[in-house]
């Protein structure tokens, strides 16, 4: 009876997150399934009206504060997030982003540039959406560094591999950008990071930078979006549990993926019977944060596995009473566990780079 | 207490930052109108204590959903207008009204109706301080030593208006002198260049003008004055969104109303006016009567611009069927007009439209508020305010000469987009005016007083009028205008029922709609317009 396995269902979630992250992501599930039309078409319109966004803000709130740059060569849109400078004469009187952009960020100290993809399984949000805006800024404010956010095509309108490409360029761009050189060795330190389709992204483009000769010091994927063909045991048994709906992930990959295409494909199914092998590559160290409560999780962990078994550097954060979108809101432990783990993934280490041998960790 | 887990949030570390994160039972009740501190920073406005009848309300909402066809899904998504979505509680009520669900009685029916407080001071969210110019301005890719260069140039910039700001004027001369040289090095085509050459003219004359402080702009023809008028009309969407916004609005508004008057603050060419006439010649159940008066300052030569014009729009009314009168009233300035002069009669309905006028009355003499109090007076329909969204009245002149060089810079990089002529240019000179008054002028000169929409919403709500939301619906007619910029920049957005429009994710123009309540009664909740 749908009914009332619907209401079992929200009982489930109910008992797991807070009051506020129920609100907040239920929401959310009920827009999107307005947004999601059976023929594969979106809403866009809706869409666009229901997010939520806000504009940047060159005074420092909580010591952050952003701009928006648009890439005259790309037409896409980076919304820059920076701490607030120590106060001092010369910085109180001109505008906060104006001196900096004169200078590197620093040129004793390493300060990391996070280049981050904001999820919404390749087709919702933005980088100016509320919830990925105050993401950022958080996730600024903790590593003391910079956020760019990328503001990258999506599906349907966009499938593969536009949001790979934007990716890619905004790799190429944050690397020429003067202003965010650091460390005695004068360069841009740069880490990948993306939830959801943003962690797919982070892969890819890390992928490309590899064989590239392209520098990216990290991964950072927060319950990214992989897939295939099979229907594994996770999804089995947690469709429709905790937000989200096993025929939902088919409808985004349908909507991303080149038509006629299936969830085998190279960009869903990383290590799976088209993928690549990445044993030998420069591949950067990963930090892959699975939800335990996630129907997804099981691809996420073949990932882990897949990058393990070709020697690739790769930590796993398991979070076993997490539900996707933990992170938004600071209200529970999982949130803070990964804000730790993130912050010390991007404090440069005192010594030589840590064997390959992977470490999870639970909880 | 609810069923939601209450134990994972009670154990974490209760971060200063957010009080409300920990839902436990034993938190003192928040005072009734406080806004919920997290959901805020998600975007959405919901009242600390309404936080469970919300879930609630989403949940019924989901069983309610999942037990209707696809077929009512779609005409639920296809037909319903959506309005207002920072409001989440009343978004999901009116889902349900749609779905023809009575929403599920709340177990505490609350006494107050919810007011639009201000944001909490701390989370700047909606303000729209300004992006820090930066090098990405030439069409073409430029050179690391042309990016030096323009931000060398803004940079300069700033120290010379930080200079005139503290009067030191022979420094502040020197550095013109560096920045016309800087000027030559870039490429004076567009962006950077094409701007920053505009607002070193204007500090140019401010500087020259000093100490007596009393730049009084040139005058411009009648005629000059509507040929920059009407190519910035063409160039760019900024003023067709306005006129376009306002009509739907002001067309629903006058929904089931046979006697109607516009009031137009500015009648200009009257370039608004055909499409609204059209329109209601169209309107089910035909048209109503339409007055429109047209204010506009006198004109000079004996002409009477203001007749021609409405003589043009009863011809066009005469074409269409739709019975028409038209008043002219010629004021040099807004403020001198008095309600009697516009003589409206009980019986109509009435609609006050003010695109980019509001802001003059901000001046010296503060004017602002005993016109708001007329129209109030006039119990309108609807008063439609369409401004320029930006803080440009701030007292101190280096903080708002920062924030017009951010705002003229992106309306700048907008227009770079036109690539017709002449309309390009003269957009470019109509801008040009409104920044030499921002940047040159003081006192009763300086009429472009720019204010944030934050700002224009508590003043409104002050003077005793509670929002029309604008809906989704006219989202949609919105976005639809801009397919006939070819430009791939401009955004329109939609801000807790107030439309934005502006280039990439820096709205520049925000509309929004207005009705009078008796000023007496108790604070009302904003009005969604019937769909």
């Amino acid at each position: 009876m749908m009914a009332g396995s619907n209401e079992i269902n929200a009982n489930e979630a109910k008992k797991v997150v807070p009051l506020h992250t129920w609100i907040l992501i239920s929401n959310f599930k009920l827009a999107y399934n307005m947004l999601r039309r059976p023929d594969g078409t979106f809403n866009r319109e809706l869409a666009e009206f229901l997010d939520r966004k806000v504009v940047a803000n060159t005074v420092p709130v909580d010591g952050v504060y952003s701009f928006d740059v648009v890439d005259r060569a790309t037409s896409l849109l980076n919304r820059i997030y920076r701490c607030a400078p120590p106060e001092n004469e010369s910085t109180r009187q001109l505008g906060a982003g104006i001196i900096e952009l004169e200078k590197p960020l620093s040129t004793t100290e390493i300060v990391p540039v996070i280049l981050f993809f904001h999820g919404g399984s390749f087709t919702h949000s933005s980088a100016n959406s509320a919830i990925y805006d105050t993401f950022c800024r958080r996730l600024t404010g903790l590593i003391q560094g910079v956020v760019v956010s990328v503001n990258y095509r999506r599906s349907p309108e966009h499938r593969y591999p536009c949001a790979y490409e934007d990716g890619w360029e905004a790799l190429k761009w944050v690397h020429s950008r003067s202003w965010l050189l650091s460390g005695k060795d004068s360069k841009v330190h740069v880490y990948l990071a993306g939830d959801s389709s943003g962690g797919n992204i982070a892969h890819h483009v890390a992928h490309r930078a590899a064989t590239s000769g392209l520098k990216v010091l990290g991964n950072i994927l927060l319950h990214p979006l992989f897939g295939g063909e099979e229907r594994t045991e996770s999804e089995k048994k947690l469709d429709g549990k905790y937000f989200v709906k096993l025929q939902d992930r088919d409808w985004y990959w349908r909507a991303f993926l080149p038509e006629g295409e299936d969830r085998d494909h190279p960009a869903c199914n990383i290590f799976g019977p088209r993928g690549s092998n990445l044993a030998g590559v420069n591949f950067p160290k990963s930090l892959v944060v699975v939800a335990g409560l996630d129907l997804v999780q099981d691809w996420q962990l073949a990932y882990v596995e897949g990058l393990q078994i070709a020697g690739q550097n790769v930590k796993l954060l398991f979070l076993e009473k997490a539900t996707i979108g933990f992170y938004f809101l600071p209200n529970n432990d999982h949130f803070y566990t990964l804000m730790e783990e993130m912050k010390n993934f991007v404090t440069p280490s005192p010594s030589p780079s840590p064997s390959p041998s992977p470490s999870p960790v639970c909880s | 207490m609810g069923p939601y887990d209450s134990s994972i949030s009670a154990a974490a570390g209760c971060s200063s930052s957010s009080s409300s994160a920990c839902s436990s039972s034993t938190k003192p009740p928040q005072p009734p109108d406080q806004m919920d501190h997290l959901l805020a920073g998600a975007g959405y406005k919901v009242r600390s204590n309404d936080l469970h009848q919300v879930a609630e309300r989403l949940e019924h909402l989901e069983n309610v959903m999942v037990k209707s066809s696809p077929v009512e899904i779609s005409e639920l998504v296809h037909d319903a207008v959506h309005y207002n979505p920072t409001d989440l509680a009343s978004w999901v009520d009116s889902l349900l009204t749609e779905l023809n669900t009575n929403p599920p009685v709340p177990v505490a029916v609350p006494t107050d109706i919810p007011d639009l407080h201000p944001f909490p001071a701390n989370i700047n969210v909606y303000s729209n301080n300004p992006p820090p110019l930066n090098n990405e301005f030439s069409q073409q890719v430029t050179t690391p030593l042309e990016e030096d260069v323009s931000i060398r140039l803004v940079h300069v910039l700033m120290t010379c208006a930080e200079a005139v700001q503290r009067g030191d004027l022979p420094l502040a001369s020197l550095l013109i002198d560096d920045l016309q040289t800087l000027l030559g090095r870039v490429n004076s085509g567009c962006g950077i260049g094409k701007v920053g050459s505009f607002f070193i003219d204007a500090l140019s004359r401010r500087i020259v003008n000093s100490p007596q402080n009393s730049v009084v702009q040139e005058e411009l023809s009648a005629y000059e004055n509507e040929m920059l008028y009407h190519h910035y009309y063409e160039a760019c969407p900024y003023l067709k969104f306005a006129h376009f916004t306002a009509n739907q609005a002001i067309l629903e508004a006058f929904d089931g109303q046979d006697c109607v008057h516009v009031i137009d603050f500015n009648l200009m060419q009257g370039l608004q006016w055909p499409a609204l006439i059209q329109a209601l010649a169209l309107r089910p159940g035909g048209p109503p009567l339409l007055r429109l008066t047209g204010i506009g300052p006198p004109s000079p030569d004996g002409r009477d611009s203001l007749r021609e014009i409405g003589l043009k729009l009863a011809e066009l009314a005469r074409s269409v069927n739709v019975r028409f009168a038209f008043r002219g009233v010629a004021a040099s300035r807004l403020e001198d007009v008095k309600s009697w002069m516009l003589q409206v009669s009980p019986k109509e309905a009435i609609a006050i439209n003010s695109i980019m006028q509001l802001h003059k009355l901000l001046g010296p003499s503060q004017s602002i508020d005993v016109v708001l109090e007329w129209i109030h007076d006039l119990n309108p329909r609807i008063l439609m305010v369409v401004e320029q969204d930006s803080n440009h009245n701030q007292s101190q002149f280096l903080d708002r000469f920062t924030e017009a060089l951010y705002y003229y810079s992106t309306m700048f990089d907008s227009l770079d987009a036109c690539t017709s002529q002449p309309e390009k240019t003269l957009a470019e000179l109509y801008i040009q005016r409104e920044i030499c008054n921002v940047v040159c002028c003081e006192g009763l000169a300086r009429v472009e007083r720019h204010e944030l929409l934050v700002t224009w919403r508590d003043r409104l709500r002050n003077a005793g009028f509670v929002p029309l939301h604008l809906g989704s619906n006219a989202f949609k007619q919105a976005r639809m205008l801009l397919t006939l910029f070819s430009a791939d920049g401009y955004c329109i957005e939609e801000n807790e029922g107030c439309l934005t429009l502006g280039w990439h994710s820096r709205p520049l123009i925000a509309a929004s709609a207005w009705q009078a309540v008796p000023k007496s009664s108790a604070a009302m909740g904003p009005i969604n317009r019937p769909s």
